[in-house]
């Protein structure tokens, strides 16, 4: 792309596109948009940025962006074009004639990773304060929600303990069911570069992912396990550690809970979690076990990474404990080097789960039951709030279907195309009375919506994100809203509509709400972040400018102490059989964005036009299969149709493909099982089987042509 | 389960029976490796702290009248449910 003028103005701000968060300067002509240049003082990315946050800004600008509210009465309906006043007045009128039939708490929320902290706090504000329940839910739900259970539990609080750079003291680094040179590629450049000075690597992945084998990115040792057996690998391990006491006690006697760490030990050190037992079991070569265990154990800095490949199961949240009893056991919490850390998918994961977008907790992770937390809240709102917990995302699905949740608002999510079992969903939709859907772009959602709040990207809004490291960077408005108004903004609006009374002058005055009412953001303000750049929480008079490493001498529980989670493998109810013999797992690339409402309206389109079905030669050849075939993919769920990729990427017995593109519906196959503790889908793994196209083709027309033959006999 | 299974719903129902088996048996799963006062304590403070308060009531409705053969381990701790409603949540290990 040629540019031959010099920009005119520019302005420092935060990449929406994943967990890493780099900072980049947005540089315009004439009001538009013409580069983005990686920010050099950036404390994420140091001036790096990988092709999504550099190239793929254009859908700002696109055709397609809707710039007028639209509403309808049903969805059959075709949509109109209002003011903005009518769209809210819509809005605000269904919602209290719903809630007057159907109760207070037949009406919800779902705010997003997308948006920014002041926004998301707004949207859960809106929930508990004006419609008056805890319907409050985030994307996180199904991604990152067992993280904050899962470490919450064991470390105490639900983030990353490290900062990214961090990395570059690690002597071992695992990444566990996550794919950084992907997903994360300017932290996976980082942990690339700590590899060429030595650092080990251990993958746990199915997959062999472009981080166990790349461009100066070797693993050393690859789990290639079977999707499904995380818990049964990470609980051999910790065999092992046991076993052969490879634990540090010094750290185990001065910051864990002892009686809870000899639990652990009984459980793990059974039989049944020896290498030589679940080896097989996961389709890895007990070997391979013992020698991970002792790799990580002898660290001496051990950090682990990982993704959604842990947290997207049925038991994602017992997942997470592993590693959280893994580091603890090991001593590899509390310093530079080490640590347990979640790799964020969007640009601000860890944002929506700090900000109280959950049913059951406020901002800062603190229950909703807590009476003293619900007067600080009831104090700074003046309203009365619910001291129950509310309906996660797919039980309001689930009280939709039985006809007892009648309304959503849903601010920058597409749920039709990215939350499993599509058809479920759909059906929830079709059973609600009135959908608000507010985004950039008409999608999937849209089809079953009645109100339509046309938003702004994060180029047109101010704000924060908080980053996977818990670095809170400044958002900054570098266009004026394409729609009319800032996010944050449109939410306003709408409960000063349904008649709560408040007024915000600008972002920075919703950021020292903030402050005030969730204890790690006390020290936070727009003027403290343009000052040094960035903070990572906790902030307050402790840490005026933030921590880089958490746990350094206590870990936020009420004693102090780390403690041990039991963690049983139970196998997921999601099992191959004769009918759908393979396991499909789902993950993404490096040039799109998860469902692509953004980068598919970009340039970016060309490295990734379709997604395609990764299939083992084995495999391909026994159903005869050939490279680039369109090929169905069926599960009991629901089917779809792909293009296969043979590929040494993935074991026999196992297919793999993104979700980046609607019209590939991989959401119709997935599975509706969920994580036992948080509701998050098991993404990872359904059983299904891949049938070539044309057969699938003469099968149906030979059912076809024997329906008839018997339609003719009777 | 598909989306047939919102078939199953009574009056005064949130949300299908079949969910709510599926959720309370995978919970009861995990608390399996704790001894039985601990194991009972950790899913009954679970469901206070996750579930709509609608969910729970809908468990209790449903392990009454014997229409449903639940387990002990659910039994316990739907009773450990009644009797402690104002216990507050927690974080961590199951505490007695």
């Amino acid at each position: 792309m040629s540019n031959p003028r010099k920009p005119e103005q520019s302005v420092t701000t935060t990449c929406a596109y994943c967990g890493v968060g780099c900072g980049f300067k947005a540089e315009t002509i004439s009001g538009k948009i013409v580069r983005m240049t990686p920010w050099k003082e950036g404390k994420a990315n140091h001036g790096h940025s990988c092709v999504k946050g550099r190239f793929a800004f254009d859908y700002y600008n696109h055709a397609d962006r809707v710039r007028k509210p639209l509403i309808r009465s049903s969805i059959s309906d075709e949509w109109r074009e209002v003011t903005w006043d009518e769209a809210f007045n819509y809005a605000a009128s269904e919602l209290k004639r719903i809630q007057l039939k159907y109760g207070k708490k037949s009406v919800g929320a779902v705010s997003s990773s997308r948006c920014t902290n002041e926004e998301i706090f707004l949207t859960q504000k809106f929930a508990r304060a004006v419609l008056g329940n805890n319907n409050i839910d985030n994307c996180a739900r199904i991604c990152h929600s067992p993280t904050q259970f899962g470490l919450t539990s064991t470390v105490g609080w639900g983030a990353a303990s490290q900062h990214f750079d961090s990395i570059l003291q690690a002597d071992v680094i695992v990444v566990v069911g996550a794919n950084p040179t992907e997903g994360h590629p300017v932290f996976g450049s980082l942990m690339k570069r700590r590899i060429r000075e030595g650092a080990k690597l251990i993958v746990i992945d199915p997959r062999k992912t472009e981080t166990v084998t790349s461009a100066h990115c070797k693993a050393d040792i690859h789990l290639a396990i079977r999707p499904g057996t995380n818990v049964a690998i990470l609980d051999s391990i910790a065999h092992v550690v046991v076993k052969e006491e490879l634990y540090n006690q010094q750290f185990i006697d001065q910051r864990c809970e002892v009686d809870e760490f000899h639990n652990w030990c009984a459980l793990v050190s059974a039989e049944r979690y020896a290498p030589e037992v679940i080896g097989p079991q996961c389709g890895v070569d007990p070997e391979l076990i013992y020698a991970a265990a002792r790799l990580y154990a002898s660290g001496p800095n051990s950090a682990i990474y990982y993704g959604l490949g842990v947290t997207e199961h049925s038991q994602g949240s017992t997942g997470v404990m592993c590693l959280g009893n893994l580091a603890l056991s090991c001593g590899m919490l509390g310093r530079e080097g080490v640590g347990v850390n979640p790799l964020r998918g969007q640009g601000n994961v860890q944002g929506g789960s700090c900000l109280g977008s959950w049913p059951h907790v406020f901002s800062g992770y603190r229950f909703v039951s807590d009476k003293p937390t619900r007067d600080s809240f009831e104090h700074e709102w003046g309203v009365p709030l619910d001291p129950e917990p509310g309906l996660r995302l797919p039980n309001m699905f689930d009280a939709a279907l039985a006809g007892t949740f009648k309304a959503m608002y849903i601010m920058g999510e597409d749920p039709v195309q990215s939350d499993p079992n599509q058809n479920h969903v759909i059906e929830a939709f079709k059973n609600m009375e009135c959908v608000i859907l507010h985004d950039l772009f008409l999608n999937e959602t849209s089809k079953y919506a009645h109100i339509f709040l046309p938003g702004s990207s994060s180029l047109e809004k101010d704000g924060t994100f908080t980053n996977a490291e818990r670095r809170v960077s400044r958002v900054r408005k570098v266009v004026e809203p394409i729609a009319g108004y800032q996010d944050w903004q449109i939410v306003l609006k709408l409960m000063n509509k349904m008649g709560y009374a408040v007024a915000y002058d600008n972002a920075g005055e919703v950021l020292d709400e903030i402050a005030r009412l969730s204890p790690a953001y006390r020290g936070m303000s727009f003027d403290l972040i343009d000052k040094v750049g960035s903070v990572q929480w906790p902030c307050d008079e402790n840490a005026p400018h933030g921590t880089e490493v958490l746990h350094r001498e206590k870990f936020p529980r009420a004693n102090g102490l780390g403690t041990f989670m039991l963690t049983e493998y139970v196998p997921t109810r999601e099992k191959t059989s004769d009918r759908y013999p393979m396991l499909l797992t789902t993950g993404r690339i490096l040039s799109q964005y998860n469902v692509g409402t953004q980068t598919r309206r970009t340039a970016n389109q060309i490295w990734h036009p379709e997604d395609v079905l990764e299939i083992n030669v084995e495999d391909a050849t026994q159903r005869s299969i050939s490279d680039g075939d369109f090929v169905t993919i069926k599960s009991k769920f629901g089917e779809t149709e792909l293009r296969a990729k043979i590929s040494t990427r993935v074991n026999p017995g196992i297919v793999y493909t993104t979700f980046h593109h609607a019209k590939s519906k991989a959401n119709a196959v997935t599975s509706d099982l969920s994580d036992w503790a948080t509701n998050c889908p098991e993404y990872k793994v359904t059983a299904v089987d891949v049938i070539p196209k044309n057969i699938t083709n003469l099968i149906y027309e030979s059912i076809a042509s024997h329906e008839k033959i018997d339609q003719l006999g009777n | 389960m598909s989306f047939q299974a919102h078939k199953d719903i009574v009056e005064d129902d949130v949300m299908s029976r079949d969910r709510i088996i599926e959720m309370i048996r995978q919970i009861e799963d995990f608390f399996k490796p704790y001894p039985e006062n601990r194991r009972i304590e950790g899913m009954r403070n679970h469901l206070r702290t996750y579930w709509d308060p609608r969910m729970r009531e809908q468990l209790i409705h449903m392990s009454e009248g014997g229409k449903y053969l639940f387990s002990p381990a659910i039994i316990s701790t739907v009773n450990l449910l009644k009797d402690e409603q104002t216990k507050s949540s927690y974080y961590g290990p199951p505490k007695i």
